[in-house]
């Protein structure tokens, strides 16, 4: 009926004769205005209702006349002046709908409702998505309550005096004093102190993630000075292995590979950079705040420092090459707020936080300080270096092109031929289509045709065809001539310059952000309003204020904001969520246990003085971990044994008083480490490329386009620390997998510990082990010559940091004499051993 | 020990209590009794025998993979998932559109803009192939599935299913773990999670894949995500041993091992005197025992040569082009039947040709493909059927999306993530039944469309699990297979 209706009106106007609807009645206007209202719905709402298009949306009176990002679309009684219409007719650019043309009827609608004022009131659909569009708005307020500012985590921490316990020795340490009274106050006494031996083996691995040589055990245990342990503690924080080991820790957190991860998980090859940032970062200790700052915003705090600049590849870990940009965005938002905040703020990205007062709009207001931001491949070269070799490599090009454009001509002929082969292959109503005049082609046959030109006629049958099927069909001068062609090609290619190294980074177009919008549900098709950058509002009464970018500025200065109100000493969060972490790989567990959630569903914290005593001492001491470090090892808790007693394990049986030191099982890069340091491999090199030690093919062959390039168990390039294998997010290295390394995707802030038969297995049968045990026998043979007993020995104070037992020794010389392999086999069941794998 | 994995609501991350709590263990394991079982192990019985009944013992609690009960009673106890990595074409094999012909070379109306994945829309192209009516339900297949049509009765094919995402990569980790994004555990993983496996010699979720490669994304398709690695598809491969580092190596002798295991135990044991309440000690020790048992149940557990002729004829094993996936079928039969929880099987694998991606050249594509499965397919059914297993075993067939009525390079299509069909049979699953439709190109889902979400759910329930209470926290949230979405698919149930 309506589109009798319209045909009807079509043709009345065709004939052009009848003023138009500005004489009729209002009733007449108001149809006609629905009429309108449905031919905008079908054709233009897509694009400009919800999503916003340019900044358009014609649902409601109100937007259609304000217009789009370029102006107003509608000019009242003037449809040869109105955007909308010229453009819909395809009379100007842009055509509207890109894709296709309106149908005539419908165009003229549009027009008579233009000329009758181009007005939608009186259309119900009009003013109630105009009511919904209001109660969106309202939708994206979510005041905080007075009360959810009470909350601990959102309180700043104070520093309470120590507690002074009963327990004689545990005043000293702030640590032992608030440990020591809260266990008091639950009857459970402190663990005796750990032996020496076993000291010293947990310090070495908590702190450096390696064994301590026999010798190195053996001069702690000798040492009698009152300061032996300091000694030892301050020796470790000046590793540079310490570097190594926590580097590891913040990777777990960041969720860094070495690939993009998606279909094609092309990797990344320059990204190492940031590892070693980290590495060196810790080792120098960079106050924590620096450290923050220039990983979210090492361009705008320090454009010209190469370190601040790779440490913005913080900020490109997330896995790249598939999804949507709101997607990757998200990614970055979640890690950004687990790992600095501790909080889950990317549960907001849909609706209103469900457990903490985090409003959607907290989550959109953060995504505004990182929407402008974009890929920058930052030269690590100066400036002039930089130009030269773009110059160079310009001109090489330049003599380049018209030899290529010669060998084209040259296959032009050649190429036909077999393009006319194919067309006279297909199917009848295809080569129908193709034989058409373009203009008399129907729809689909427009199609198929381009088909044809890009299957066929174009790049994709060059894809399908290579050089070779070309060259075949050349007569012998013309294929010299090609490959004369062809040769000087390859010639100029090795006047290319090499590339500079790059860092991978971050960057933004200029001090004037991209718009960005809150987002109802999640739907980048439904924006709401245009967001500012905003931090937390639960954590900040007052709107944080983030700075002016100067005029000069390379970017909003947005992320530079974030990082100074993560800083800011009044952040009740980032101090708190470090000191935890840290406590966490010291004690087996944190002070909170959900070290990456602070908020309602994750653990109160089971010291809450402490945690605030710790995170004011951290912020107090210029955020020095280090000082942490020292502050925590050198306590007595840290010192306690981890043996079971089983009078305190039936009052806490999950140690959340820290009456004992944990006993953990290592982490699998540790487990790597360890074995290569007995066997006495070890290649102790800081940083560099990362490494590909060897995967079976089997494992990863099928992947098409991806590769891992392993090097043999018994090549030493391969013999260094596992923080520097390889991160390949769609090839993993089966062993650290199997032993519950991250996923490499989401970032993770504690590890599982499984224990599976797969883990034995690759422990038992994996040639890298069996090299390295092969090795590590070799070299107790070497240390201890030809005795068995000598040979147990050193083995055992190697492997576990001590020597072994009568039992132990007679058992093992046993084994070792009954088989020709015997040590190699001993050693073997050596790194195998629950003492080995743990950390105690 | 026996609790439903839903009723766990640890704190974030803290998953090792729920597999090893020491609360929980302390009362019924000590420090001595994965010893006495490696120690009979090891006796006099002989390796074999030893594992055998190792088999039906009773093991200490702290093996993640123990049997947990249902939520529910259902029939379906495990699960072959056989996955046509590339996309099938749903209008070339169970969901007939005759009209095609007619309207061939033409545009489709009505349909909005249609999107591609390479770019290159074309008009309209019927099948090359025909379709008949088979079986009491008068189920429509085309002469690509000659034997499925054979089985239709006791197949429900879902015509109108419908994912997020056109593109292999984000499509795959839909259909395997709900998300299109990586990081997310797999239906294997949730499945096994769930409810444990019922064989201890072997990995609870094991996973093959195509001869001429994996599909992409790798690994990630059958990962655990953030549950814990115990519940990760464990790659079997087809040559070599099927798992990593399964052998011994090869100058260690079955007795030369043996005396190691013993010298491991006994100083282990040394060390667990000193530590006798730690369960993880005692856990890890065990760990090796089953390592050891995996060793030699793993090969024989997918030793084909160990079936009758006429088993392997079914299967269209020892003949071409059905040799290869005829041979994962029965093993995957054999593995089922052996207690193992969740077996995936890829049909295809690597970029387009070796998979079922026809971008062009449909007919020879999908020719091979259809070829080399059907047969395999429809012996499954039938071996499973005869050996009482059907109606424990959950079949599900699917790609990652379907593909487009309209050409793509003159003679294939592109990806069409808006409509196709997948099927299921076996435990709890109704027979002869087919759910919704495409509209009347076989392009968008139009009657009674499903989503992803609705199939897992689906899954879940078949096999007696409660989609909405099968949680795991992570990251401050209760995740779920199905996110906050799903709903069962009554039509297919029994």
């Amino acid at each position: 009926m309506v589109a009798c209706l319209l045909a009807g009106a079509a043709a009345w106007y065709a004939g052009g004769s009848v003023p138009a609807f500005a004489r009729s009645s209002p009733a007449d206007q108001d149809q006609l205005a629905r009429q309108a209202y449905q031919v905008l719905k079908t054709h233009c709402f897509e694009c400009h209702g919800a999503p916003k298009r340019s900044g358009l949306d014609m649902r409601t009176q109100e937007t259609l006349m304000a217009g789009g990002a370029n102006g107003k679309v509608i000019v009242p009684h003037d449809p040869g002046k109105s955007r909308l219409y010229l453009y819909a007719t395809h009379e100007a650019e842009k055509k509207m709908p890109p894709t296709y043309k309106i149908p005539d009827a419908d165009l003229e609608t549009l027009r008579a409702w233009i000329e009758a004022g181009g007005s939608l009131e009186g259309v119900q659909e009009a003013a109630s998505a105009a009511k919904d569009a209001a109660d969106l708005a309202k939708a994206e307020e979510r005041p905080i309550k007075p009360e959810e500012r009470q909350y601990w985590a959102f309180k700043v921490p104070v520093r309470v005096a120590p507690p002074s316990p009963r327990t004689p020795g545990w005043n000293t340490n702030p640590i032992d004093a608030f440990l020591a009274s809260a266990m008091e106050a639950k009857g459970v006494r402190p663990s005796p102190p750990a032996d020496r031996r076993t000291l010293i083996r947990r310090a070495y691995l908590d702190v450096l993630g390696l064994p301590p040589s026999p010798e190195e055990v053996e001069a702690f245990v000798a040492d009698r000075t009152p300061d032996a342990w300091t000694k030892v503690v301050d020796r470790l924080l000046a590793s540079p292995h310490y570097g190594e080991r926590w580097a590891r820790h913040w990777m777990d957190l960041v969720r860094y590979a070495d690939s993009e991860g998606f279909e094609f998980d092309v990797d990344r090859p320059q990204m190492y950079r940031y590892r070693d940032y980290l590495i060196d970062s810790f080792n120098k200790d960079k106050p924590y705040d620096l450290f923050i700052k220039e990983q979210l915003a090492g361009d705008e705090f320090a454009p010209d420092s190469d370190e601040a600049m790779i440490a913005t590849g913080f900020l490109r870990l997330g896995p790249s090459g598939g999804g949507t940009r709101q997607d990757a965005l998200d990614d970055l938002l979640a890690t950004t707020s687990l790992t600095f905040m501790g909080l889950t703020v990317g549960c907001a990205r849909c609706h209103n936080h469900k457990f903490d007062p985090i409003p959607q709009k907290d989550y959109y207001r953060l995504q505004s300080v990182f929407f402008s931001t974009r890929e920058v491949e930052y030269p690590l070269a100066p400036a002039h270096e930089v130009e030269t070799n773009r110059k160079a490599a310009q001109a090489v090009d330049a003599q380049q092109r018209p030899l290529r454009d010669e060998l084209k001509k040259i296959e032009a002929p050649y190429l036909q031929q077999i393009l006319d082969r194919e067309i006279a292959k297909l199917p009848e109503y295809m080569q129908i289509a193709w034989k058409t005049p373009a203009e008399k082609r129907t729809e689909g046959q427009r199609l198929n045709a381009i088909q044809i030109e890009k299957t066929i006629t174009n790049d994709s049958l060059r894809a399908l065809t290579t050089e070779k099927d070309i060259v075949v069909l050349m007569p012998d001068a013309v294929k010299a001539k090609h490959a004369e062609v062809k040769a000087k090609i390859a010639e100029l290619d090795k006047q290319k310059p090499k590339p500079l190294p790059t860092a991978v980074s971050i960057g933004e177009r200029g001090r004037m952000p991209q718009p960005s919008y809150f987002l109802h549900r999640g739907s980048p098709d439904a924006p709401g309003s245009q967001m500012t950058p905003g931090v937390l509002s639960v954590v900040s009464p007052e709107e944080w204020t983030f700075p002016e970018p100067p005029p000069d500025a390379k970017s909003s200065w947005r992320r530079r904001g974030l990082a100074e109100w993560l800083t800011w000493k009044g952040n009740p969060l980032t101090a708190r969520v470090m000191v935890n972490r840290i406590w966490q790989h010291h004690f087996g567990e944190g002070i909170v246990r959900t070290p990456g959630n602070l908020g309602k569903m994750g653990e109160r914290p089971s010291h809450p003085e402490l945690l605030d005593w710790l995170a004011v001492e951290f912020m107090d001491r210029g955020w020095s971990l280090k000082a942490m470090h020292r502050l925590m090892l050198t306590s007595r808790a840290y010192q306690m044994s981890s043996n079971d007693i089983a009078a305190d394990l039936g009052v806490d049986p999950e140690n959340r008083l820290f009456w004992r030191a944990p006993r953990v099982r290592l982490e699998a890069e540790i487990i790597r480490d360890e074995i290569l340091a007995v066997s006495g491999s070890l290649d102790q090199t800081i940083g560099g490329p990362s490494i590909f030690p060897y995967i079976d093919p089997d494992l990863f062959e099928e992947s098409s386009r991806r590769t891992w390039r392993g090097k043999p168990d018994t090549d030493p390039a391969t013999w260094r620390r596992s923080i520097y294998v390889f991160l390949k997010r769609s090839i993993r290295y089966p062993m650290f997998e199997t032993f519950d390394q991250p996923n490499l995707i989401n970032s993770a802030d504690r590890r599982n510990r499984t224990i599976i038969a797969p883990q034995a297995l690759i422990l038992m049968n994996n040639g890298m082990v069996l090299t390295q045990s092969k090795l590590f026998a070799e070299r107790v043979a070497r240390d201890a010559g030809s005795d068995v007993g000598q040979q147990v020995d050193r083995a055992f104070r190697l492997a576990l940091a001590r020597p072994p037992d009568a039992v132990e020794r007679q058992r093992s010389i046993a084994f070792v004499k009954a088989s020709p392999d015997g040590l190699t086999e001993f050693c073997h069941a050596l790194v195998n051993l629950n003492e080995f794998v743990y950390r105690q | 020990m026996s609790q439903r994995p839903h009723s766990q609501h640890t704190g974030c991350g803290h998953i090792e209590k729920l597999l090893y709590s020491r609360r929980e263990l302390l009362g019924s394991l000590g420090g001595g009794i994965a010893g006495l079982a490696f120690a009979d192990l090891l006796s006099r019985n002989g390796l074999l025998q030893a594992a055998v009944a190792a088999q039906t013992q009773t093991k200490p609690g702290g093996n993640p993979l123990a049997p947990k009960p249902q939520h529910f009673p259902a029939k379906a106890k495990a699960v072959i998932s056989v996955f046509c990595y590339g996309g099938v074409s749903q209008i070339d094999t169970f969901d007939p559109k005759p009209d095609l012909v007619k309207w061939q070379g033409e545009t489709m109306q009505g349909v909005g803009p249609v999107r591609t994945i390479m770019g290159n829309p074309g008009g309209l192209m019927p099948s090359p192939w025909t379709f008949k009516k088979y079986g009491q339900s008068g189920m429509d297949v085309s002469d690509l599935f000659p034997h499925i049509a054979g089985q239709v009765d006791d197949i429900a094919f879902i015509r109108s299913m419908y994912a997020t995402s056109p593109a292999h990569g984000p499509a795959l980790f839909q259909m395997n773990t709900g998300s299109i994004l990586a990081g997310y555990p797999s239906v294997g993983s949730w499945v096994t999670y769930g409810l444990g496996s019922e064989n201890e010699n072997l990995p609870g979720f094991i996973v093959f894949t195509d001869y001429r490669g994996g599909p992409i994304n790798g690994p990630p398709n059958w990962s655990n995500g953030f549950l814990p690695a115990a519940y990760q598809g464990t790659q079997f491969r087809d040559k070599g041993t099927p798992i990593v580092d399964l052998k011994p190596p090869v100058e260690r002798t079955p007795d030369q091992q043996r005396e190691w295991l013993r010298l491991l135990h006994d100083l282990n044991e040394k060390h667990m005197d000193v530590n006798p309440l730690d369960t993880e000690l005692s856990a890890r020790v065990h760990s090796y025992e089953l390592a050891f048992r995996m060793q030699t149940h793993a090969p024989d557990a997918i030793d084909v040569s160990k079936e009758t002729d006429a088993t392997k004829k079914v299967y269209g094993v020892g003949e071409q082009p059905t040799d290869y996936f005829g041979r994962q079928l029965l093993m995957a039969r054999r593995l089922v039947e052996r207690g193992v929880r969740f077996v995936q099987v890829f049909s295809g694998g690597g970029n387009f040709d070796p998979s079922w991606d026809a971008h062009w050249n449909l007919k020879g594509n999908h020719g091979l493909h259809c070829a080399e499965t059907d047969k395999p397919l429809a012996g499954l059914i039938k071996d499973l059927k005869s050996r009482g297993l059907f109606e424990s075993t959950l079949i599900i067939w699917h790609g990652e999306f379907g593909r487009l009525p309209i050409s793509e390079r003159l003679d294939g299509r592109d990806h069409n993530n808006k409509g196709f069909t997948v099927w299921l049979a076996g435990g709890g699953v109704k027979g002869g039944t087919c759910v919704g439709s495409t509209d009347q190109y076989g392009y968008a889902a139009a009657e009674n469309p499903k989503s992803v979400y609705e199939l897992h759910a689906t899954i879940l329930h078949l096999l007696g699990l409660e989609y909405e209470n099968l949680t795991y926290r992570f990251n401050g949230r209760d995740m779920r297979l199905t996110d906050v979405h799903g709903k069962v698919i009554r039509e297919v149930l029994a």
